[in-house]
């Protein structure tokens, strides 16, 4: 058997396939809520007061929220944003992590230590209080034009910047450990010895073998994000209204929640069934992508 | 040793001192100071008033110098006074202190006993039908809003079955430790549930480790009983990477005891923090997450300091 | 197993007392120093005010013997150096009133408040109160004399202004600066010569609950209850939760579930429950800002009324409990008048009103002027208030359908009140003004106080309203002391109000008091002044278990 084809078969397994295709399903799904608008002849923004927390129904299939909204469209709509955020700000803490753990890794010395004790530092934090604090932060003491700083999405840009900025310590951590080793090993001794520059090294023989964990660590922390994004949505300071998100979806759920408990099963069980997809994912990538895991 | 721990204790001190500059400066950063504050309660203020409030409060002055003032204070024991409580922000903290205190170490210690039975049965056989279960459970502990966890609680427990408070720490003229107990019982196996199904496959991997050792098959060659094997030889073992790993969670614990507090009412230190941020209470969210920080600081260098303990071959020159 | 049955156990509060389930709890018990909801309502039970408005919304005596006006001669107009008119008024402390500790309320405490009150660094409240009372004289124990620099037609309340111990706080006030850390009020909140209404508190567990017990030396009415317990349950969700449990009796409507929760509560679990809807002085409002190039136009801003169905609002969210407000006097104050212009929802006239503005519809759904630019307004509220977040977007939707795009811009309470609104940093602002009865809006109506660079932004008037006519009517009927000349003007400033709109008219908010059965005598009031004051009223009757 050749070694793709061993990956490819590892790659099959139940668990990371059921969770790919349920990711990829839910992923559709929200992206495709313009779709599901149109097949129901339904109106996401369309306020109706005399149809409000219905029951399911033809036209509504998973019923009406307390404005009288369709329900199902919403909960899409608001998957948008969470799986949005959560791709995002994984992604940008994954580049993140990847620079500072290279560098320390290739740099060595005291940029190493340094970048180290930063990262220590930063996992040491308690992170909730934190992103509490950045969240309610004012844009514009910081000189962000009040135009931007006060616009429709900046919540959205918000949440996705501090998450990243806190989220990097795993693969710079991870980064950097890999860096170290790979470092010592002789094609990169030889490509040095060739004169290529210190960039390139890091870029065209380095970075290429840190692929892997990189991703399973990226899978994973979508997830976590995900999970980041509606608590803080919860507590009034992640994505705000009138953007849906999972989260402040069950926020508001919390107060109609002895008159209308579906509102608030609804988006939990998404959250849910992302988040666990994410981590078998990542999970499962690690086992099939680490050649350690393969008995 | 010595060297080893006057080091980190001196790291913890300066992360400490950078945290508590960073925090300060942040604080600034949030919107409206306690002069508007005060416009807002009190519409009647003239701007003579304003300018000689400012001058009062000492916020003409540049950051780093009101940052010092405040440290030199706070070095005292001074951390200003609570805007929300009327009252010094020590002393709005410490009671608060005691209740998370008890609902971390509850489900702290129910977590690790949870983690650790279910972690060393998984691990007894990988794979095995018992071990899949587990792990599905742990990975659906991991991945629940833990906030949505406490919800469905509430909805079941205390909304449709009516056994349990949804919220609130004693009732009036009760408070005995029954009622304390009833009052914890959702918020502790919220914060237990997330926290063992993180804690039980670290204890799982830790395990699957240590009985991979030669010891162990040294030992069960020689026909020793399976339950002193896992118990005694296996788990000493593995205890090392365990209890960093647990240390090490404190700070999650932290983040995680602030949301179930939010949700259940609970007055404790993450709920206050919280409040305290979104309330404009800079003195009291500044004493809060200092000591949160430090907090979790001092569980990481419990982690280094029980590594060092358990390991001898750890050498600390 | 055993622990397991007791945890379940369903609890039952003690049989003779009541326990009031609150949202917040009071941050200090000092009624000078933070004058909060939960404060007030708490103090209600175990001290008076001078004078308050009662449930009939006119003005009482609570601690004094007698209202001043100008018939009984406690109230005389004073000539001012600048010529200027004040008042001199003269109260009467009432001869049985005593402190819990048996101490007799004299002028003494008076005079000691005042100096308090006065104090710049004493870190009080409603400063302002304290700078309009120019002065301040004992006649002798129990009678006193104070003059007001300014003369208004309400010249005989003084309902905020609440006597504290002389001889217990004078010392706590020997630091001045100091005394808002030192206030026995919240070091020693339990002593009885702090009180002296029906209750007294008697424990304080922070954060948690209070304890009132009867107070010897009140003189009226004997209270029923031999306990009342206000505890706080933060989470109103939890506070219905521990009514079901039977761990609370009531829910004080001043600091109780929104609207909705209660209509919620109602519809499960109605007959098990009193409930009462008060609704009150709290106006729900859109300001506008009228110097806002689009907002600026009157017909705008009445477009913009017509096309909201803030009926359809009233009656599906608020189960019609909160009543659509035509002009910003509450229907309960004896100054509303009912014969206003109205704009009842229609749709097509909001349209047509548009068109005529300039405001045409090229088929793309939101309308353009003739210079192209297209209707697009922004609209602020208070993030994290569900009901406003809620009722945002019913309006977002509305008014899509009349060509308006609306952005929703929401703000924490913080920088809404305390920055956007005061610098007038806005198009348009939903919240609410809360005001007592025929409480003339001289702070939001009047042309000197727009607040600006130059006032250090100082004043109510964030929409910038300025009418010649209005600031007149403003500066007359304060000094009209004859009630049918005042209606006059109060009727002409509301016209002008539903003529020009500066701020949009929403609704009156409403509380919701969730009560047993068997409680009687609970009167909600609908203004700030919270149904504890008349506490020695309230009584079980056919109690179960009782």
């Amino acid at each position: 058997m050749t070694a793709a084809s061993r990956l490819a078969d590892r790659l099959a397994r139940p668990r990371i396939l059921a969770s790919a295709i349920l990711l990829l399903v839910l992923a559709l799904a929200c992206f495709g809520a313009p779709i599901v608008a149109w097949i129901l002849g339904q109106d996401a923004s369309a306020v109706d007061l005399y149809a409000r927390l219905q029951g399911p129904s033809l036209s509504h299939p998973l019923g009406t929220d307390e404005l009288g909204r369709d329900q199902l469209l919403r909960l899409l709509q608001g998957g948008q944003i969470s799986l949005l955020v959560g791709l995002c700000a994984a992604f940008g803490a994954a580049i993140l992590g990847t620079g500072i753990g290279l560098l320390a890794g290739y740099r060595g010395g005291p940029l190493d230590a340094f970048l180290m004790r930063l990262t220590d530092g930063v996992i040491a934090l308690p992170l909730l209080p934190l992103l509490i604090v950045l969240a309610a932060l004012d844009l514009r003491k910081f000189g962000v034009p009040p135009a931007l700083a006060d616009g429709d999405a900046t919540s959205l840009y918000r949440i996705v910047l501090i998450i990243a900025l806190l989220g990097w310590t795993t693969v710079a951590r991870l980064v950097r450990g890999a860096a170290l080793s790979l470092k010592s090993r002789e094609f990169v001794r030889a490509a040095v010895a060739l004169g290529a520059s210190e960039r390139r090294v890091m870029l065209v023989h380095i970075l290429p073998n840190l692929l892997s964990p990189i991703i399973v660590a990226t899978t994973l922390s979508v997830g976590n994000v995900i999970l980041l994004e509606s608590v803080l949505s919860f507590l009034g300071l992640g994505i705000q209204p009138p953007l849906p998100s999972w989260g402040n979806m069950l926020s508001r759920a919390e107060d109609a929640i002895n008159l209308a408990p579906q509102l608030a099963l609804w988006p939990g069980l998404l959250i849910f069934l992302t988040v666990i997809a994410c981590n078998f994912l990542g999970d499962g990538l690690q086992d099939a992508l680490d050649p350690r895991g393969a008995d | 040793m010595t060297r080893f721990l006057l080091s980190r204790l001196f790291q913890v001190v300066l992360v400490l001192a950078i945290m508590s500059f960073v925090i300060y400066g942040l604080i600034g950063l949030m919107p409206g100071d306690p002069i508007d504050l005060m416009l807002t309660s009190d519409p009647h203020l003239t701007a003579a008033d304003v300018a000689r409030l400012r001058t009062l409060k000492g916020l003409d002055q540049p950051l780093v110098g009101r940052y010092l003032a405040w440290g030199a204070a706070a070095l005292q024991g001074d951390f200003g006074y609570s805007r929300l409580y009327v009252q010094p922000a020590v002393s709005a903290l410490l009671p608060r202190l005691a209740n998370t205190g008890l609902l971390m170490g509850m489900s702290f210690l129910l977590a690790f006993g949870i983690a650790l039975a279910a972690g060393i049965a998984a691990a007894k056989r990988p794979g095995s039908r018992l071990d899949s279960l587990i792990s599905l459970l742990s990975f659906s502990g991991i991945s629940v809003p833990p906030f949505w966890l406490g919800l469905m609680l509430i909805l079941v427990f205390a909304v449709t079955l009516g056994w349990l408070p949804a919220g609130g720490i004693v009732e009036v003229g009760k408070g005995g430790f029954l009622d304390r107990l009833r009052h914890l019982a959702l918020p502790v196996a919220t914060l237990t549930i997330v926290e063992a199904a993180s804690q039980v496959r670290f204890v799982r991997a830790a395990m699957i480790e240590a009985l991979r050792q030669d010891y162990i098959r040294t030992a069960r060659a020689k026909g020793a009983d399976e339950g002193r094997v896992l118990w005694g030889h296996a788990l000493r073992n593995a205890m090392i990477p365990i209890v960093t790993v647990m240390a090490l969670s404190f700070g999650g614990l932290f983040s995680g005891a602030l949301v179930t507090e939010t949700i259940f009412a609970y007055p404790g230190m993450g709920k206050l923090i919280y409040d305290a941020i979104l309330g404009n209470d800079f003195n009291l969210a500044l004493a809060g997450l200092l000591f949160a920080t430090l907090v979790t600081l001092l569980a990481n260098l419990a982690a280094d300091i029980a590594y060092a303990v358990i390991d001898p071959r750890i050498s600390y020159a | 197993m055993a622990l397991f049955c007791a945890l379940m156990a369903g609890s039952v509060a003690a049989r003779d007392s009541l326990v009031i389930g609150v949202s917040q709890f009071p941050p200090t018990f000092n009624p000078n120093i933070d004058t909060s909801t939960a404060g007030n309502y708490v103090l209600g039970m175990a001290r008076r005010p001078f004078t308050t408005f009662d449930t009939q919304w006119s003005l009482v005596c609570m601690l004094c013997t007698e209202v001043p006006s100008f018939d009984n001669h406690r109230a005389e107009i004073i000539e001012l150096p600048e010529g200027k008119k004040g008042i001199r008024l003269t109260f009467t402390i009432r001869p049985d009133a005593r402190w819990g500790d048996g101490v007799p309320i004299t002028t003494k405490d008076v005079l000691f408040t005042y100096e308090v009150g006065r104090h710049p660094k004493s870190g009080i409240n409603n400063a302002e109160l304290y700078r309009r009372i120019t002065g301040l004289s004992a006649k002798d124990d129990k009678t006193f004399v104070m003059e007001i620099d300014k003369l208004t037609f309400d010249y005989a309340g003084i309902n905020d202004f609440d006597v504290l111990p002389e001889h217990i706080e004078r010392e706590a006030f020997a630091d001045p600066e100091q005394y808002h850390n030192r206030s026995r009020f919240d070091t020693d909140p339990t002593n009885p010569g702090l009180y002296f209404g029906p209750y007294r508190i008697t424990e304080v567990v922070a954060g948690s609950y209070i304890v009132l017990e009867p107070n010897p030396t009140w003189w009226g009415e004997k209270p029923s209850f031999p306990r009342i317990v206000v505890q706080t349950v933060e989470n109103t969700a939890s506070l219905e939760a521990n009514l079901l449990a039977g761990s609370i009796d009531m829910i004080a409507g001043e600091l109780g579930p929104s609207i909705e929760q209660a209509l919620a509560f109602e519809a499960r679990r109605g007959k098990d429950y009193t409930f009462l809807y008060k609704e009150g002085l709290i106006f729900e409002h859109i300001d506008v800002n009228l110097d806002h190039p689009i907002l600026k136009d009157k017909r705008v801003r009445q477009a913009l009324l017509y096309g909201i169905d803030r009926k359809a609002i009233s009656t599906q969210l608020f189960g019609g409990k909160q009543p659509v407000a035509d002009s910003f006097v509450p229907p309960l104050d004896w100054v509303h008048a009912d014969d206003l212009k109205t704009y009842p929802y229609d749709p097509d006239k909001a349209r047509a009103v548009l068109d005529e503005a300039g405001w045409r519809d090229d088929g793309s759904g939101i309308r353009r002027n003739a210079a192209g630019e297209r209707l697009t307004l922004e609209l602020a509220t208070t993030a994290g208030n569900r009901t406003r977040e809620l009722v945002e977007e019913v309006l977002q939707s509305q008014w899509r359908k009349i060509g308006v795009a609306v952005r929703l811009k929401n703000q924490t309470a913080r920088i809404l009140f305390g920055e956007t609104i005061r610098r007038r940093n806005f198009s348009m602002a939903m919240f609410a003004w809360s005001s007592a009865p025929e409480n003339v809006p001289r702070s939001t109506l009047h042309s000197s106080e727009i607040p600006s660079a130059a006032n250090s932004y100082v004043g109510q008037n964030d929409t910038g309203f300025r009418s010649e006519e209005a600031d007149s009517l403003i500066d007359r009927m304060e000094i009209e002391f004859d009630r049918e000349k005042r209606n006059a003007l109060w009727h002409r400033l509301q016209e002008i109000y539903v003529e020009e709109l500066p701020s949009l008219p929403l609704y009156f908010r409403s509380e919701a008091y969730i009560l047993p059965k068997w409680l009687k005598g609970v009167t909600p009031t609908g203004h700030q002044y919270p149904s504890t004051l008349w506490v020695e009223h309230w009584r079980a009757v056919g109690r179960p278990g009782s």
